[in-house]
């Protein structure tokens, strides 16, 4: 018995390190995971995908016509040529206003032959890729089915992506830091064109371009109304595009932003393009009879240097 | 393996594709007009059970009288060959039983309590003759459905979270760990349409049958049987599944699948006494009138009880929903929940609308269009917005929680109900007010009012509405279409008669082909 209970010094070696090496693994590990702070989630930067302007070439032109896509045309080309914009190789994301569950007549969406021309122009340019995406408020298949959107698009060649898709990132607006979501391919994007359309909004009165980075923006986005002036401002201040192109092509005057009947909508047979987001919001203001020094949120991004409040910055090219 | 089991393999392959990948395509929002509801179509107990319940065989559904041909000539082939249920629980029994072969024999023997299948059906069946049609609960097609979709898919990761879902997919799963023990345990003891199908086979053509001289009666042919349907004694061909393992497994090949066999001079009778059969139609006829009475009754409208856009009234709903979770597949916004407590005992499972889960889409008619019993009636876009010159199908109305909403509640602006709402002209708008806050600054306020004479009661603004768990502004059922006594506004004939609106601006045609073959996508709005 004796014999037996006793130890030898290797055994009592062996069995006192191992009870070491699992009190080291306990104890690294704990400190490996303690975190004083707790859990965070830090907001993504979103890039400014903006490239400089060109002496000589007006920040935003104006172009008026009946064929949606020979506006857009013509527009970018006063601007210098999709060529300024998008250079060969890059991934261009498309940001028409894809809300609703709406056919074009109905202006609550941003006219098809409009996207269409801008991703035939990118493809043009050298694009490696064009992404149409928006976060629709109805179905998105729906919406972009509906809206002529989704086959415009893919026939001319662009990789749709909605929120049956989309991947989020968390985002932080100033003075709003948690609780926003950023659609994580339009911040991996070279290259950011916003294509609002021009529509009547209760809150905002208009919803135009610097409104439609809602479209990018996930849960989170229905609080933003409780200030929309500063939030519109804020989003303008946040995401900073390539290009401008407004659609006027029909106006959505009533009901807004969902609209509905023919009777809210008016022909307008316009389009602007520009790298001046403020400019480009107060043409399409006026395309509405709305006067955009009665607009706060033009007044905040003007403040906020991103751009001039003022029709006569769009050159009107007829 | 011979080649008519090969043969049969790929059959049931097709089939659990098949019924799978249209559940898929359905739950993922696909547009295109696939037949979704095909299998339920051609589902004899749903076909019966609407006859005896409701006195309509609905559209589509006549396809039933088809499956019941083929049981009159192959006997249920449906169910060896077709149903989904039943492979999955073949390929559950074949994946996770190390079974001897002595085992095997045993398990395969038929039981007496096998029976109980048939006590159910004459439950199910009188309860439908009752009022009450409770079919869906133990029906192969919606069982399946609903553990899949709203049971299993939920924890992909894609999946949408459905308050109850478990238990469909606790059922589900039980009946596939059963199989491992019990190869189809379900379809031998407990599907109602294996015996409403059973009832059918007995006048089948095809059968299975034995010649006697030259069986040694070695009993390798109940090895693989599926039914338990002892094709070595009295060949009992209700149980048969038509499995067909029997033939190849007979060492002296005395079993033959043929049309019109000799009958053994005793056919063996289902092991049903008439006493527990009349027992269980009484006892049927006094449960349902209390399952309707002690689930809360029919009569007294709930206000969280939203049926999709086109149910019927609610009587006429619960005779013809089997329960089968296609409508809350088809939601598009993920709106329509099963019903756990909202719709009594007898609508447990049936579809409500969830606004907080999702909302009616404005010109979305899936549910309808995959319904297949009609309990959901199939709508056009054109018909539910009202488009068509008609009043628009309502679902319920939406009320302002003035103690909640920013604008009345807190001075904070908002409106974001406003600016979702669907209709034209909205059916929410505000008053304007100027109000001073605590810190004596002053704003302006837009504070939301419902018309209750515009809502359809899509829920879109509950959905939106910024505050948080409970919302501001909420919707219940009053005000839906389906329903004339659960209203609280005089109907339209009784008001002032409002002119028309005329355009104020010229509208411009859009050239670009928005799919227009397709009614669903390119119903035109009024001019108004």
């Amino acid at each position: 018995m004796s014999e037996n209970s006793k130890l030898s010094r290797r055994e009592v070696v062996l069995r006192l390190a191992s009870t070491g090496l699992a009190a080291a693994a306990v104890g690294g590990g704990a400190l490996a995971f303690h975190n004083r702070q707790g859990r965070t989630t830090a907001a993504r930067a979103v890039p400014d995908w903006r490239m400089p302007g060109v002496s000589g070439l007006p920040p935003a032109v104006a172009v008026r016509g009946p064929d949606p896509a020979g506006n857009v045309r013509r527009a970018v080309e006063a601007l210098g040529g999709m060529t300024r914009f998008v250079k060969p190789g890059e991934v261009v994301v498309i940001k028409p206003n894809v809300g609703w569950d709406r056919l074009p007549e109905q202006a609550a969406n941003t006219d098809p032959h409009v996207v269409a021309e801008l991703v035939r122009l990118c493809r043009g340019a050298g694009a490696r890729k064009v992404i149409v995406t928006d976060n629709s408020c109805n179905d998105p298949r729906r919406c972009f089915a509906r809206s002529g959107i989704g086959a415009a698009a893919r026939e001319s060649g662009a990789e749709v992506v909605d929120t049956t898709a989309a991947v989020w990132a968390p985002a932080a607006l100033a003075g709003y830091s948690t609780g926003l979501e950023v659609m994580e391919h339009v911040l991996a994007a070279d290259r950011v064109i916003n294509v609002p359309v021009v529509k009547h909004h209760s809150l905002s009165r208009v919803t135009i371009g610097m409104k439609n980075w809602m479209g990018v923006v996930g849960r989170g986005r229905n609080r933003l109304h409780q200030s929309i002036h500063r939030a519109v401002a804020e989003l303008g201040a946040m995401f900073r595009p390539t290009l401008t192109v407004i659609d006027a092509t029909r106006v959505l005057m009533a009901n807004g932003p969902t609209g509905g009947s023919l009777g809210d909508v008016r022909a307008v047979g316009a389009v602007a393009a520009g790298i001046d987001p403020v400019a480009c919001d107060a043409w399409g203001a006026a395309q509405m009879d709305v006067d955009p020094a009665t607009l706060p949120f033009l007044a905040e991004a003007e403040q906020r240097g991103l751009g001039r409040g003022d029709v006569r910055a769009v050159k009107e090219l007829g | 393996m011979t080649w008519t089991q090969r043969v049969r393999i790929l059959y049931q392959a097709f089939f659990l594709l098949l019924f799978v990948w249209l559940l898929a395509r359905l739950a993922a929002g696909d547009l295109r007009d696939l037949p979704f509801s095909m299998f339920h179509h051609g589902d004899p107990l749903s076909a019966v059970g609407l006859v005896l319940a409701a006195g309509t065989l609905p559209g589509a559904l006549v396809w039933a009288a088809a499956l019941i041909a083929l049981t009159l000539v192959f006997g249920r082939v449906f169910c060896g060959w077709i149903c989904p249920l039943g492979t999955l629980q073949q390929l559950s029994s074949w994946l996770f039983s190390g079974r001897s072969r002595r085992e095997s024999l045993e398990v395969n023997r038929y039981r007496r309590w096998y029976a109980l299948k048939t006590y159910i059906l004459v439950a199910l069946l009188v309860g439908a003759l009752a009022g009450t049609l409770q079919t869906g609960w133990l029906d192969p097609l919606s069982l399946a459905a609903r553990g899949l979709a709203s049971g299993l898919w939920p924890a992909l990761p894609t999946g949408k979270p459905v308050p109850g879902g478990w238990l469909a997919a606790g059922l589900l799963l039980a009946i596939l760990v059963a199989s491992r023990f019990i190869p189809r345990l379900f379809c031998r003891a407990f599907c109602p349409l294996g015996a409403l199908l059973g009832a059918f086979a007995r006048f089948a053509v095809f059968r299975i049958h034995r010649r006697e001289e030259g069986c040694s009666a070695c009993a390798a042919c109940r090895f693989a049987c599926q039914g338990a349907d002892e094709p070595l004694g009295a060949h009992r061909v209700q149980e048969c599944h038509v499995c067909l393992n029997c033939l190849p497994a007979c060492p002296t090949s005395v079993l033959r699948y043929t049309a019109l066999p000799p009958l053994p001079p005793t056919p063996p009778e289902p092991d049903l006494s008439r006493r527990a059969a009349i027992g269980t139609a009484l006892t049927t006829l006094a449960v349902a009138p209390l399952l309707r009475a002690a689930g809360g009754g029919r009569d007294a409208a709930r206000p969280d009880l939203i049926r999709p856009p086109g149910a019927l009234p609610e009587g006429e709903f619960l005779e013809q929903c089997v329960k089968c979770s296609l409508c809350q597949q088809a939601c598009p916004t993920g709106a329509l929940q099963p019903a756990i407590a909202q719709a009594g005992v007898e609508g447990f499972w049936s579809p409500v609308l969830v606004p907080r889960r999702g909302w009616c889409e404005y010109a979305c008619t899936r549910c309808g269009e995959v319904c297949p019993t009609g309990a959901i009636a199939r709508l056009t876009p054109a018909r539910k917005t009202g488009y068509d010159g008609g009043e628009p199908v309502r679902i319920g109305t939406a009320f302002v929680d003035r103690g909640r909403c920013l604008p009345w509640a807190m001075g904070t602006p908002c409106i974001v109900c406003e600016e979702m709402c669907p209709t034209d002209p909205k059916a929410i708008w505000f008053e304007e007010v100027e109000e001073r806050g605590r810190d004596g600054r002053i704003v302006r306020l837009q504070r939301p009012i419902v018309d209750p004479r515009r809502c359809v009661g899509c829920g879109i603004c509950e959905n939106r509405c910024p505050v948080g768990e409970r919302a501001a502004i909420y919707v219940t059922s009053v005000g839906e279409s389906r329903d004339p006594l659960n209203r609280m506004i005089l109907p339209r004939s009784w008001r002032p008669v409002v002119r028309p609106r005329a355009p104020r601006h010229g509208g411009l045609g859009c050239s670009f082909p928005v799919r227009a073959d397709d009614p669903d996508i390119a119903f035109f709005p009024p001019r108004r």
